[in-house]
C-alpha cells in the first residue's frame, strides 16, 4: 500500500480540496493559453504550428520528471515508478477494466485512441478544450460535457462489463 | 527608475508565459506528480493527478453514490475520500474567472442538430477513453510514469488526429469547388 505525504485520515478530506485548487490553476491557464493535445496534432499537420503542440508534449516530459523528483522525495508514494521496469511492460497503470490479459490493453490503447483524435479533432477540441469552451458561454461544448457526464453512468452500469465480455470471448481474459 | 521597470517587466513576463501553452504542459505534470505525492494514501491508482475523463466519471458517479445510493464504479481515490475528485469543477470555476476578467466569456448558441452531435460526441469519447483508461491528458501523465500502453494510445491518437486532419481538408476543397 502506497503511502503518501499526508496520513489516510486526513488525505481524504484533502483530496476533493486539492484536486480543486489544482483545477482552478489549470482551468484558467488553459483558458488563457487555448490548452489542447489534439488541437496540437491538427494545428501541427494543418499549419506547421508548434505551440499547442509543445504544450502537449512538455506535459510528457514534465510528468516524468515530476514522478522523478518525487520518486526521490517520497518513494513510499511512487511504488510502481517507473512502471516499465517495476512491473510486466506490457500491462497498464491500473485504470481500464481489470482482469485482462496484455494483448486486451493493447487492443484498449490502439482502438480508443485512434477513435479519440478522430472525433476530438472533427468536435474541434480534446475533453479539456471542450470544458474550458463550455466555461467561456459555447452551448455546443456543455453538450459534449453533459455527454460526458451522461456517457460515465452509462459506462460504469454497462459498457465496462461489456467491453470486458468481449475480450473474453476473444480468449483475452486472465 | 529600476524598480518598477522590474516589476512591469516581471508582470509582462508572467503574462507571457501563462499564454504559453507549454508553461501550462510543464505545471500540470509536475502539479500531478505532486497531488499523487500529496494523496496517495487515501488511495490508487497511480498517475492518476489530472484527468478530465476520469475525474468526470469519479466526479458524476461519486455524486450519484452519495446523493442517489447507487454503487457506481469510480477510482479508490475518489471512493476512500469524503468527496470525489473535483478537478473538473475546478477547470470549470478557473476557466470561467479568466473568461469574465479577460473579457472574453460571449453565450454562443448553435442549432439543435449540432447539440446533439456534441452530446453523442461527448459520450463516445467518455467510453472510448475509460475503456483505455484516461483522456490525452492521464495518457500522457501515464507515458511519463513508464506505461507503454499509454504511449500507443498517444501514437494512435496523433494518427486518428491525422485522418481527421485530412477529411476536414478534402471536405473543406469540396465546398470550395
Amino acid at each position: 500500500m502506497a503511502t503518501g505525504i499526508l496520513t489516510k485520515e486526513v488525505a481524504i478530506y484533502a483530496v476533493p480540496l486539492v484536486t480543486l485548487l489544482i483545477g482552478i490553476l489549470i482551468g484558467y491557464l488553459a483558458q488563457r493559453s487555448g490548452y489542447c493535445s489534439i488541437g496540437g496534432f491538427r494545428d501541427y499537420v494543418l499549419f506547421r504550428h508548434t505551440r499547442l503542440l509543445s504544450g502537449y508534449v512538455t506535459l510528457i516530459i514534465a510528468s516524468f520528471f515530476g514522478y522523478l523528483l518525487f520518486w526521490f522525495l517520497t518513494p513510499a508514494a511512487m511504488e510502481h515508478f517507473f512502471w516499465a521496469f517495476t512491473s510486466d511492460p506490457l500491462t497498464p497503470v491500473p485504470g481500464a477494466p481489470a482482469g485482462l490479459l496484455p494483448g486486451a490493453y493493447l487492443i484498449f490503447a490502439a482502438i480508443p485512441g485512434f477513435f479519440v483524435g478522430l472525433i476530438c479533432v472533427l468536435l474541434g477540441g480534446c475533453p479539456i478544450r471542450q470544458t474550458v469552451m463550455a466555461s467561456e458561454g459555447s452551448y455546443k461544448a456543455a453538450f459534449f460535457f453533459v455527454g460526458m457526464c451522461v456517457g460515465s453512468v452509462i459506462f460504469a452500469a454497462f459498457v465496462s462489463g461489456w467491453v470486458v465480455v468481449l475480450m473474453r470471448a476473444i480468449g483475452l481474459g486472465a | 527608475m529600476p524598480a518598477a521597470s522590474d516589476t512591469t517587466s516581471l508582470y509582462a513576463l508572467m503574462s507571457r508565459l501563462s499564454r504559453h501553452p507549454a508553461f501550462l504542459g510543464a505545471l500540470i505534470g509536475i502539479v500531478a506528480a505532486f497531488s499523487q505525492a500529496l494523496l496517495i494514501s487515501a488511495g490508487g491508482p497511480e498517475a492518476y493527478g489530472f484527468c478530465v475523463a476520469c475525474h468526470t466519471r469519479d466526479l458524476v458517479n461519486g455524486l450519484s453514490n452519495i446523493i442517489a445510493g447507487t454503487s457506481l464504479a469510480l477510482a479508490p481515490l475518489s471512493k476512500n475520500a469524503i468527496l470525489p475528485v473535483m478537478s473538473v469543477v475546478g477547470v470549470m470555476i478557473g476557466a470561467f474567472l479568466s473568461a469574465k476578467v479577460h473579457k472574453e466569456h460571449k453565450i454562443r448558441k448553435t442549432d439543435y442538430q449540432e447539440y446533439l452531435i456534441y452530446f453523442i460526441g461527448g459520450f463516445v469519447v467518455l467510453q472510448l477513453a475509460m475503456i483505455f483508461g484516461g483522456c490525452p491528458y492521464r495518457a500522457a501523465l501515464r507515458t511519463g510514469y513508464g506505461d507503454i500502453t499509454a504511449l500507443l494510445f498517444i501514437i494512435t491518437m496523433a494518427l486518428g488526429v491525422i485522418v481527421g486532419t485530412l477529411l476536414m481538408l478534402r471536405q473543406a476543397e469540396k465546398e470550395i469547388n
